[in-house]
């Protein structure tokens, strides 16, 4: 038996763990306790992140659609297929109706590799990949605010707050290892604040928990700004010396009395107040937020609401201060850091920038496509309406993660060609053209940027199933028959190119990893990584106050369609459950959908515990069973999104944020009947 | 050789019990078949699809071993959906069973559901070694007539002397017999204190129970059988535990006083 | 009993004449951390803490094959995996007590081969603790810092090597059968031996002096567990970690043919109890966590004679909740 350490696949955390092999076969997995954060523990999904490596199920051979069954194939007639394909869509329609969907499942090496493969060699910015359904506004939001989208402090970080605003954010169940630091930091002194509609586990352990009507984030925010403000617990040393445009910040936030935000949110005034003063008070207060926050029309206006309130009291550059946005993927991060985003290159350097793209193109010597592509629902609208006619999506199930599922099925069903690379048919392969096998995180080499900025290798345990090969390996191979004079490098030399363009990871290598990984920004070879950013100044300069106003919602409850859906996950699945639904306990801890239905609405409505009820939607509609709840608010209905017998983006909308081109998957208007 | 290792058991007669609920008549393909006694279950398999504790319906009395299915999980789903001839693994018997031999003569037998399953393995035992007891009688309550078990034996039973009745929760047109609670039965019927068998959901089991103790019986000769997730059968993977005890061992027949000293039991 | 003496750079040419004829188990380095794994040349990490995870993985894997079918015209073969033989070195005395936990566990009537067979086909190798780890309570449970029983061969660590007594035939036939790596102990080192024993021992009572199996079986009665199970994170890990967790879940993959694997599982998740029709005898987060800690300390001493807490703190460690594992009270 071997013990490989390894970095853990599923959320944004970054556990270390080691993968036990006997035989070419991933017998077990246990925490490494001499990971920097993890430091010996996991989550349950954690502790069976081995198991869905071995599953029978795995795809094992390519395969090419013939009528309407998808037959085994040779990787040189899958291959080829793609290429020919792909050639004669570029010739017919030109290079903007292809468009790569890259995975934040992926290693960074793949997602730099595949945003190479679309950008020069299918001469396309259409490269987009799964945090526009996550962290789109994040990126927009905060790269606006304070100069860069990602998480400004470490995890441990949290241990030295002295407040922790938890928002929108199920930390026990997404993000296990985060939850247990604030929980840690509680249990030191920490006043701990949620604002959630849920009362979820974190919530019932909060000194006070806030539940807002869900869309009204930026009301509530402000109002917090407003009672801080009057209060007087605002940092003006900091705001004078590092911020500009608080005074209509100010102005803005003048308008939400505690009495105009209970009107709008719900929240009472003392309550508020309270929450207000924990946090403005606070020597070093943090500000922890995931997709309550960012899944909304208003999602970029929600994460400037957050970070006017940091920058008015100081609350960044410093231990125990910082803004937290938790990452959902092991690597969305770094997906996002190699540049497979329609507008931005590798490091987050503008496509529209001649002199930024220039660098790229001497380096790879070819001309490179110079107008932003099109936001990952973009490309499947723009596939709907027949100007893309050939995508290659990486490791993602958008018929089941993607909002308004009517739509996306039409949109792949209309295309040229669908590639999908994965690890397991999903609903998505079963539309494609052709299927590739790729490698699981066990079977490959390579490096995940967790949600701290932390890039982590990640080891070869065992040899992928049956034909199925590295990405990487898969990617070089395409792009030799596309014509590009690109050799095949080893996953470390990738590493080489990106620090050489990304200067974020310039002093990436990776000898210099080991198991505590390097926090970017790395620029140089010296450089021993950064925990805290914005210490002294922010990359911007000064950060930017922008003043919000809470907007009408795209779609509120109304007679026909009375209640307010909120999508999300559950602790025991990932996403669309390809791999947890195959790992044997997590699949019987939760082995279906279920909709969770507070005790009045149910009672209103004859509705037992367990009974089928059937859910509505402008969209679509859907059958499953109910769970009474007493945790939720009257009025709001909770559906987890991983499972195909109840696909919870049957009822979503593509409802957009302007800036960041996320969809609304927090608010979808339902009706709901006994079945 | 393991004993996970199942036997082979060919299906050879499917019938119809209810809407969702069939009969499975098995042959043991290797060896001399299965000895058993009544209350005792077999883990069955459907290759691919696993292996879940079933118990035993027929009565080692008669030749043919069957098995009651309900349609509840995955397992259960995959032997209805098989055929007659398919193959079937079978692992046991395991438990303990009625403790026969310490029940006496007058024996009060109580079924609620799908629990009267392994109880009708006791009826047709005492049916066919009928000079062995004394006053026995059995009662059983379904939710609605539909979803009654065993229907056309229930003659054959009071033809043995053993006295029969039948309730359901949710009467109907068709249904011109008892409606109400499995107890209601035991004011109409003359039952001798004796020992009892009680399988069923647990509401019905404390009721039924509680109400024999008011009628005399004994706690220590009221006999439940239990239900618990198992995996194994063996008294090894600590699904079925009740405090020390694993009920595919130690059971799933307790005494009703040793039910209620084990915490958490029903 | 023979008792001899191993210097240290007699070690390795000792292993690598065992390795010859079986499969050596032996903490080694892995990302810079000691676990037990297949010994193939590496550096040994004997004098590391004990790892994390332990060797019993050796014994009940947290994934096996229990058999293979294979089907041909509707009926079935079963094949059997074969099992190597192995020698585990370096297993602590706290595992070697959890080894016999589970001996009397799996092996009561009806045996379970699948276990027997992994753990007549092992020879155990026991390396006694001299400096305990922070989390170790092992003296206060009764089952270290050295061994009594249960191993083939013991080793104390003297600084200089080790002190190696034999427990079994088979330990006394390693011993015999490669002379040229031992020496005859003195009886100063013998004596070393049980004065560094019994250092180690007070150290770990003096670190908690009040922690005792009734301790625990008191902490046990008078906890809040509703409380403790709202705090739970419901990770799994106090059950996966420890050495005499047995449970495991029974699953088949493939169709027609595959393979029916039984994998490690865990009383903590609610699964584990619930029945097909919803309904769940542990319904509550708490009740599980009780039933954990009753198993170990109540109902483990009272059906095989022995505790199921070894003391070797690992539960502890991995644990991702804010309560104190021994006093079962909520941190502040």
């Amino acid at each position: 038996m071997e013990k490989i350490h390894t970095t853990c696949v599923y959320c944004g955390c970054g556990c270390g763990l080691f993968l036990h092999v006997e035989g070419d076969r991933v017998v077990g997995a246990s925490p490494s306790p001499g990971h920097p954060l993890s430091r010996g523990r996991l989550c349950i999904k954690g502790w069976l992140a081995g198991e869905f490596v071995g599953h029978p199920d795995r795809l094992r051979y390519p395969l090419i659609k013939r009528g309407d069954r998808r037959v085994r194939a040779t990787w040189d007639e899958a291959l080829s297929l793609v290429r020919d394909r792909f050639l004669k869509v570029k010739e017919a329609y030109g290079p903007d109706a292809i468009a790569v969907l890259t995975s934040a499942k992926g290693t960074n090496e793949e997602n730099f590799m595949l945003m190479k493969l679309a950008r020069a060699v299918l001469k396309t910015n259409n490269v987009d990949h799964v945090a526009r359904l996550c962290h789109a506004p994040t990126v927009a939001g905060l790269s606006y605010a304070i100069g860069s989208g990602a998480m400004t402090n470490p995890i441990e970080s949290l241990l030295e707050s002295e407040a922790i605003m938890v928002v929108g954010s199920n930390t026990t169940e997404q993000h296990p290892m985060v939850a247990a630091t604030i929980l840690e930091a509680q249990s030191r002194g920490a006043e701990l604040l949620v604002f959630d509609p849920r009362r979820t586990q974190i919530a019932a352990q909060a000194d006070i928990h806030l539940t807002p009507a869900p869309g009204t984030d930026v009301a509530w925010i402000n109002g917090l700004l407003n009672v801080i403000i009057e209060e007087e617990l605002i940092d003006e040393v900091f705001i004078r010396g590092r911020t500009q445009g608080f005074e209509l910040v100010k102005e803005a936030a003048s308008c939400y009395t505690p009495e105009v935000v209970e009107s709008i949110t719900g929240i009472p005034p003392h309550l508020l107040r309270a929450a207000a003063l924990s946090y403005g008070a606070a020597e070093a207060a943090s500000i922890v937020y995931a997709m309550g926050i960012t899944q909304h029309t208003a999602g970029t206006d929600n994460v400037q609401a957050l970070a006017n309130l940091a920058l008015a009291t100081g609350n960044l550059g410093r231990e125990g201060t910082g803004i937290y946005p938790l990452r959902g993927h092991q690597n969305v991060q770094g997906a996002c850091d190699m540049g497979a985003l329609p507008d931005l290159l590798p490091g987050y350097q503008k496509v529209s920038d001649p002199r930024k793209i220039e660098t790229f193109e001497e380096a790879w010597s070819v001309d490179l496509p110079r107008a932003p592509g099109l936001t990952a629902v973009e490309i499947l609208e723009a596939a709907e309406e027949g100007s893309i006619k050939a995508i290659y999506i990486s490791g993602e199930n958008p018929l089941m993660s993607y909002p308004d599922r009517d739509s996306v099925y039409k949109a792949l069903k209309a295309l040229d060609l669908l590639v999908v690379a994965d690890i397991f048919p999903t609903e998505t392969t079963r539309l494609a053209h052709v299927v590739l096998p790729v490698a699981s995180f066990a079977e490959k080499d390579g490096t995940f940027t967790s949600t701290e900025r932390r890039i982590q290798l990640i080891s070869k345990a065992v040899s992928p199933p049956g034909e199925a090969l590295s990405e990487l390996d898969v990617i070089f191979d395409l792009m030799k028959r596309l014509g590009a004079p690109y050799r095949s490098l080893s996953p470390a030399e990738v590493m080489e190119e990106i620090a050489s363009l990304n200067p974020h990871y310039g002093g990436i290598r990776y000898r210099r990893l080991g198991i505590d990984g390097l926090q970017w920004p790395c620029p140089d070879e010296d450089h021993p990584g950064t925990g805290i950013l914005h210490r002294e100044a922010f990359p911007i300069g000064r950060a930017r106050f922008r003043p919000v106003f809470q907007k009408e919602l795209h779609e509120s409850p109304d007679e026909d369609y009375p209640f307010l859906l909120i999508t999300g996950r559950t602790l025991y699945h990932f996403h669309s459950g390809s791999m947890t639904r195959r790992t044997s306990l997590l699949d019987r801890e939760v082995p279906g959908p279920v909709v969770d239905v507070n005790p009045d609405d149910a009672g209103r409505l004859r509705i037992r515990s367990r009974q089928r009820v059937v859910i509505e939607s402008r969209r679509g509609r859907l059958e499953v069973e109910a769970r009474i709840d007493p945790g939720l608010m009257p009025g709001i209905l909770y559906l987890p999104f991983h499972f195909s017998e109840a696909p919870a983006n049957a009822l979503t909308a593509r409802a957009l944020d302007p800036a960041s081109r996320i969809p609304a998957f927090k608010i979808s208007a339902v009706s709901m009947r006994r079945a | 050789m393991s004993e996970y290792i199942p036997m082979q058991a060919e299906i050879e007669d499917i019938d119809r019990v209810t809407s969702d609920t069939y009969l499975i008549s098995l042959h043991i393909l290797e060896g001399k078949g299965l000895s058993y006694r009544p209350g005792q279950f077999i883990m069955v398999s459907v290759f691919g699809l696993g292996e879940c504790p079933i118990s035993i319906a027929s009565s080692p009395t008669r030749d043919t071993l069957q098995i009651c299915i309900r349609r509840a999980g995955r397992i259960t789903s995959g032997i209805m959906d098989s055929r007659i001839g398919d193959v079937l693994g079978v692992r046991g018997p395991c438990g303990n069973g009625f403790p026969l031999e310490r029940m006496g003569r007058d024996i009060l037998i109580a079924g609620g559901g799908s629990g009267f399953a392994t109880l009708r393995s006791l009826v047709n035992y005492i049916v066919d070694r009928r000079r062995s007891f004394g006053d026995v009688t059995v009662i059983y309550g379904a939710r609605t007539s539909q979803d009654l078990y065993f229907m056309q034996e229930y003659k054959g039973w009071q033809m043995a002397g053993l006295s029969v009745g039948i309730t359901v929760d949710v009467g109907d047109d068709s249904w011109t017999g008892n409606v109400g609670m499995v107890t209601s039965l035991l004011d109409r019927l003359e039952v001798s204190v004796g020992s009892a068998a009680i399988c069923g959901p647990p509401v019905m089991i404390n009721s039924v129970a509680n109400t024999l103790l008011t009628m005399g019986f004994s706690n220590s000769d009221i006999y439940i059988s239990l239900e618990r997730h198992m995996k194994c059968g063996l008294g090894k993977c600590g699904h079925c535990n009740i405090g020390p005890h694993h009920v595919c061992q130690d059971g799933p027949v307790f005494s009703y006083d040793r039910v209620r000293s084990l915490l958490e039991s029903l | 009993m023979m008792i001899a003496f191993l210097s240290n750079n007699e070690m390795v040419p000792l292993i690598e004449a065992l390795a010859k004829r079986l499969e050596v188990i032996a903490p080694v380095l892995s990302g810079g951390q000691p676990v037990f794994a297949t010994w193939n040349g590496q550096e040994l990490a004997l004098d590391a803490e004990n790892p994390l995870s332990s060797p019993l993985e050796f014994l009940l894997p947290s994934r096996e094959a229990l058999f293979r079918y294979v089907q041909l015209s509707g009926r079935y073969t079963f094949e059997e995996p074969s099992l190597p033989a192995r020698l585990i070195l370096g297993i602590r005395p706290c595992d070697l007590f959890a080894v016999e936990v589970l001996d009397r566990i799996m092996t009561e009537e009806p045996c379970d081969q699948a276990y027997l067979g992994r753990r007549r086909s092992t020879v155990l190798v026991a390396l006694n603790c001299t400096r305990p780890g922070s989390e170790c309570t092992c003296a206060q449970m009764g089952s270290g810092p050295g061994c009594v029983a249960g191993y083939d061969l013991a080793l104390t660590p003297l600084g200089d090597g080790y002190l190696v007594e034999s427990g079994s035939p088979a330990g006394v036939l390693i011993l015999r059968e490669h002379p040229q790596f031992f020496r005859e102990a003195s009886n100063e080192e013998i004596a070393r031996k049980e004065a560094l024993l019994a250092a180690s021992r007070e150290q770990m009572i003096m670190v908690r002096p009040d922690l005792s199996l009734q301790s625990m079986q008191e902490a046990i009665s008078a906890a809040d567990w509703e409380r403790l199970g709202d705090l739970c994170l419901r990770c799994g890990g106090c059950s996966f970690i420890c050495p005499t967790c047995h449970c495991f879940n029974v699953l088949d993959l493939g169709v027609p043919d595959g393979e029916r694997i039984r994998c490690a599982d865990s009383c903590i998740l609610s699964g584990f109890s619930r029945m097909t029709s919803g309904a769940n005898p542990r319904a509550t987060q708490g009740e599980r966590l009780a039933n954990w800690y009753r198993d170990k300390f109540v109902y483990m001493p009272e059906k095989i004679g022995l505790p199921g807490c070894v003391g070797c703190g690992r539960c502890h460690r991995v644990c991702l909740a804010r309560f104190d594992r021994r006093k079962l009270e909520a941190l502040p």
